[in-house]
């Protein structure tokens, strides 16, 4: 396990700045998404394979943990997005390419990504509480 | 791998000759795939989970949405592309940590085992529809 927690710990210790956060939540929302997505076309399968399994599994994402993980999925999926974007951009045409850009790029990524997160949390924390709380 | 055939000065672009192969390609896959994905797994999301709900899904909405031919091209499309690209980057990062070339090549066959066992389980699921219960 060493050879993982060591290049963890680095990460947190050193000092990357704004491109290293940029990497290190890269890296956690990617990481994060490919889990569900696994599990997601698994369990979408069951209507064809096993469709009785399927209410279970939709039973699950219902409840309040599953929902809350929800909120956050969408978080990662949206900071994943945005900052691939910057990746995509700045590879495919590098004489763009300078220290401050890529400063102020990563900075635009966070604030798009957590613009565009807001209104969908709101309503997914609506949801959440309107059929887990109010019994709607 | 890459060697630098000019050095330009501070704040120019240095221009390297990059060999074209697979990690090359998969590289550039990896660019054009994600920017694919924005549109692609966005929408999915803000349909699915924001608009729709999960409180809404069940055999029968996913029966209504494939009903239309053209949710199962999308479902299918996204299944190919976001597992690839998904896969890919696990593959990127798990380099990072294993270092033999023999675990690397046991990583690379066990994710492109996974890749096509998991991946041939959706298609069968998208294309077969929803079986009642």
């Amino acid at each position: 396990m060493t050879s993982f927690r060591v290049p963890l710990e680095g990460s947190l210790r050193y000092r990357g700045r704004e491109g290293q956060w940029a990497y290190l939540l890269h890296r956690i929302t990617g990481l994060g998404t490919l889990l569900f997505l696994t599990v997601h076309i698994l369990d979408t399968s069951t209507v064809y394979f096993v469709p009785s399994l399927y209410e279970h599994a939709i039973a699950l994402y219902r409840s309040t943990p599953f929902m809350l993980g929800e909120i956050v999925l969408v978080f990662c999926v949206l900071y994943h997005g945005t900052n691939g974007l910057r990746i995509a951009l700045f590879d495919l045409f590098p004489r763009f390419w300078n220290e401050s850009r890529q400063r102020n790029a990563f900075r635009w990524v966070l604030g798009a990504a957590i613009v565009l997160w807001l209104p969908a949390a709101f309503l997914m924390g609506r949801a959440l509480i309107v059929h887990n709380f109010l019994g709607g | 791998m890459t060697t630098p055939s000019s050095t330009g000065a501070v704040g120019q672009v240095r221009r390297v000759d990059v060999p074209a192969t697979w990690e090359t390609r998969a590289w550039v896959l990896m660019r054009y795939s994600g920017v694919l994905l924005i549109p692609l797994a966005w929408i999915h999301v803000a349909i699915q989970d924001v608009l729709v709900g999960v409180h809404a899904i069940d055999l029968d909405y996913v029966a209504m949405r494939w009903a239309t031919l053209g949710w199962r091209v999308y479902d299918i499309a996204l299944l190919a592309f976001a597992f690839a690209h998904g896969l890919n980057g696990l593959r990127n990062v798990l380099s990072d940590y294993i270092h033999p070339a023999w675990a690397r090549r046991a990583a690379n066959i066990l994710l492109l085992a996974g890749w096509l066992i998991i991946s041939a389980i959706g298609a069968v699921a998208v294309i077969g529809g929803v079986r009642a219960p």
